[in-house]
């Protein structure tokens, strides 16, 4: 008998999974299914609960002094552009961050999970770091290099907020995205390593082959997460006295006693999470659809 | 048609939430009923001194008989001066005291509206960012070297200048830009402020220097920076440039001050609309008519004014 | 068997603990070239763990392995290559996921052989055919039935060109209508001649293509023999008992 195990339970509406082949996502396919009824249903129930709640707010006796304070659209002209020149120098930092993070956070956990008494204090410094650079407060990292370093005046030792920032986020994050791939490696089964070693493989290239390419599969949603999280912390510069986005947002907000550039603000970072957080959605269901059968449950 | 049920219900829940709106909630701070029903500003009758108007707006102060003044935690030199008290929140400097310059000028105002210092003040440490957030305030006034700009004026009711401040710069001995006389001379000079401060519009429409300014949290960062050598000078109010060079920077200058085109002013900032902007004003020309406030300045604010201009 | 061991396989003495539990309690084996040895017995009584042994996935507390006279068990041994001579398929979990059908059988010849890729596609692309499997080569594995799943799992091993076979329980997992296929697969496995040892409940099967049954029972090889007597005539109580369980559940 060849070909896929059969269907054995009809779909049914109603029933959480979806059928074989309807790629929508999550949200929308079981709707989908429901056909007309159900989105009629699903519409109305949007329009209601939205509008209840536009209309306690908007009612709200405070909300004229909210609007002004927060919604104000003279400043939001004035600091959408100039947060947004500023915000590329965010951006920088958190890209080239994110890219060394990846890379440091997968040496970090390879060494932890090396196996074998030789290997003790590459695991034990290893695990060192990790705890270590969790437990601090990212800005106290970024003060202590940010200030510090320069503060040494040693020839050779660069001057520049945007190194040090970028090295205090990169030794602070890795040790949590080490964390993240080590709970992937340690999730591929460990049938898997067998059959590796089995057929011959060294330890290094099961690693290679077998084990981190699932390993990293697993964990893309979760590095994702810490990637926002990096995008938000790249603000923290600001205490070096470089003025990126956010602290150019405080600048405004403190020319005009309004709050309304953070609102700017709030909205480039939405601008640019969701459409990561979209691609990251299509990634996994594309590597599911490849890969397995019943990918849209 | 169970589904739809429970959405109408949950829908009807939110509107009845809508529906408690305490209608009371809402008035800041508005005309006060007193018992000679007089107003503020528009009776027949103008208050003549600070005290009248306390008086007559007895029902617009935060907390009846007692004078509510916010300022910064910690409370900084030279406008605050005289230590820490334990038991108070505050840090650096006690405002209660009444001493540093705002100390003093807090002093003689609460007494020219008719209140007893210390007793009848009470003091509130405040953010920066509460001192403008929106809504009723929990304060009569505050004051922490708030610098008067017309944007702000929008969100806050400003008072009467209490100190007419110029901007200073500081450098470190042996400094490239110690010496400068002009601004020209500062233009390829990394410069620093606090955030929030008039400093960095100095920095950004006056020197215009090539290097992008940096921005600080607080003056310990730019102190920090200055110390280092990661830049060249601070620029911030001329106060705060004296007291840096003398106590922080062991090797600070102050190298120069800088005329603005309108005078740039500290002001106490009320809540919009409160009726004791103009008491506290009564006050405040009381205390420039009868030289009060020029003999505070002495006091308190003495060699903080020599320095030469850069133009 | 030669008297001075050139047997394919040999095992002289093992004892395996696990956790200061005795698993293996002193295996002596000898597996002749060409030889298709049936490892039967319960669960737990060490038929995994003794071919985990072999193939040095587990190690040994005491005693030696020899394969083709190479002592495997030895100091110094490279793992590696010992192991590229001994094929092992296990119950489950045997392919890798992320990788294609072909590129599940052409990673070991590649990356532990040294073959280059075409090398290494041609033979298994002509290991793929034989097995009739050719049409699933650029399928992933979860598209592929459990017995298509085993099957590759065979053909992944053969794929290295092994002197010894292992195969561990390989049906045991599977759908009994799928069963079939895999038998029939190393049904011509033996008949080619391949060395092979095969820990399994299918006793018709065993009874069919192996050589020899070993009964294993609390770590030790209680009985072994031709098929045909372990089956009709088993000697010992316990392997009397233990066929006769076999017999009322009705598998045989």
């Amino acid at each position: 008998m060849s070909g896929p195990p059969p269907d054995v339970y009809p779909y049914q509406p109603g029933d959480p999974r979806v059928p074989e082949g309807d790629r929508g996502s999550r949200i929308l396919a079981p709707l989908r299914a429901e056909g007309a009824r159900g989105v009629a249903i699903a519409i109305i129930s949007s329009v209601v609960v939205f509008t209840a709640i536009v209309v306690v707010v908007v009612n709200s006796s405070g909300w004229p002094l909210i609007k002004e304070s927060f919604f104000d659209p003279e400043v939001f002209a004035e600091a959408f552009p100039k947060i947004l020149e500023k915000f590329w120098r965010n951006v920088f930092i958190f890209i080239v961050a994110e890219l060394l993070v990846l890379v440091v956070a997968m040496i970090v956990a390879i060494l932890r999970s090396l196996t074998g008494p030789v290997f003790f204090p590459l695991r034990v410094m290893a695990a060192a770091y990790t705890d270590l650079f969790r437990a601090i407060p990212t800005i106290l990292v970024i003060a202590l290099l940010g200030f510090g370093a320069p503060a040494l005046q040693i020839k050779g030792v660069p001057d520049s907020d945007v190194f040090w920032a970028i090295v205090a986020l990169v030794l602070v994050y890795s040790a949590y995205v080490a964390e993240v791939y080590r709970a992937g490696i340690e999730s591929v089964h460990p049938s898997q390593v067998a059959s590796a070693r089995a057929l011959g493989l060294s330890r290094r290239k099961t690693l290679r082959f077998v084990v981190l390419p699932q390993a990293v599969r697993r964990v893309i949603p979760p590095l994702l997460n810490d990637f926002i999280g990096l995008q938000k912390d790249s603000a923290l510069i600001a205490f070096l006295g470089y003025v990126e986005g956010l602290r150019q947002a405080q600048i405004i907000q403190f020319e005009n006693f309004d709050f309304t550039p953070y609102v700017a603000l709030a909205l480039i970072y939405i601008v640019i999470t969701i459409p990561q957080a979209r691609f990251v959605d299509w990634l996994v269901a594309r590597d599911r659809r490849r890969r397995q059968v019943g990918a849209a449950l | 048609m169970r589904k739809l049920f429970s959405i109408l219900a949950v829908a009807g829940l939110l509107l009845a939430a809508c529906a408690e709106d305490d209608p009371t909630v809402g008035e800041t701070g508005g005309a006060p009923t007193g018992t000679t029903g007089e107003t503020a500003a528009t009776g027949p009758t103008a208050p003549a001194t600070a005290a009248d108007c306390a008086a007559a707006n007895a029902d617009a102060f935060e907390s009846a008989g007692v004078l509510t003044v916010g300022t910064g935690n910690p409370a900084f030199p030279p406008w605050w001066q005289g230590g820490q008290v334990d038991g108070s929140e505050f840090e650096f400097n006690e405002p209660s005291l009444g001493q540093g310059y705002e100390g003093a000028v807090v002093a003689e105002v609460t007494a020219r509206l008719g209140f007893s210092f210390p007793d009848q003040v009470t003091f509130v440490p405040l953010g920066f960012n509460k001192s403008f957030a929106p809504g009723p305030k929990d304060f009569d006034f505050v004051l922490q070297q708030i610098s008067y700009l017309p944007e702000r004026d929008e969100a806050v009711d400003f008072s009467e200048s209490y100190y007419d401040v110029n901007q200073a710069l500081v450098s470190t001995k042996g400094s490239p830009i110690a010496g400068a006389t002009t601004i020209a001379e500062l233009a390829d000079a990394t410069l620093g402020a606090p955030v929030g401060t008039t400093s960095l519009s100095v920095i950004e429409d006056v020197i215009q220097p090539s290097a992008d300014p940096q921005v600080y949290d607080d003056l310990a960062g730019a102190v920090q920076d200055l110390k280092a050598g990661s830049i060249d000078g601070i620029v911030v109010d001329l106060p705060s440039a004296f007291f840096i060079t003398a106590v922080q920077i062991p090797k600070g200058v102050v190298v120069g001050q800088f005329e603005a085109e309108s005078q740039e002013y500290f002001a106490m900032a009320f809540e919009t609309g409160s009726p004791l902007v103009e008491c506290v004003n009564l006050a405040l020309q009381e205390m420039k008519a009868d030289g009060t406030l020029d003999v505070i300045h002495d006091e308190w604010l003495a060699g903080a004014t020599n320095a030469p201009f850069l133009t | 068997m030669t008297p001075d061991g050139d047997a394919a396989l040999r095992i002289e003495g093992l004892h395996k603990s696990f956790d200061g539990l005795e698993v293996l309690k002193g295996i002596d084996l000898a597996v002749d070239e060409h030889e298709v040895v049936g490892l039967i017995g319960a669960s737990g009584s060490g038929k995994s763990t003794l071919l985990r042994c072999v193939n040095l996935l587990e190690p040994i507390d005491r005693g030696r392995i020899l394969i083709e006279g190479e002592e495997i068990t030895a100091r110094g041994v490279d793992v590696n290559r010992i192991r590229q001579r001994v094929g092992i398929v296990f119950q489950a979990f045997n392919l890798f996921p992320h990788m294609s059908v072909l590129r599940n059988v052409t990673l070991g010849p590649v990356e532990a052989l040294g073959l280059s890729r075409d090398e290494a596609e041609a033979r298994a692309t002509e290991l793929l055919e034989r097995f009739g499997l050719s049409d699933k080569r650029r399928e992933y594995p979860d598209r592929l039935s459990g017995g298509q799943q085993q099957r590759v799992a065979i053909v992944r091993a053969l794929a290295m060109n092994p002197d010894v076979m292992l195969l561990d329980e390989v049906t045991s997992a599977l759908d009994p209508e799928l069963v079939a296929e895999v038998l029939n697969v190393i049904r011509g496995l033996a008949a080619a001649g391949m060395t092979m040892v095969i820990a399994t409940h299918e006793m018709g099967f065993a009874r069919d293509i192996t050589n020899r049954v070993c009964f294993l029972d609390d770590g030790v090889i209680l009985e072994q023999g031709p098929p045909d007597r372990i089956f009709t005539a088993p000697r010992h109580e316990r392997t009397q008992r233990f066929l006769q369980g076999i017999i009322d559940a009705g598998r045989m």
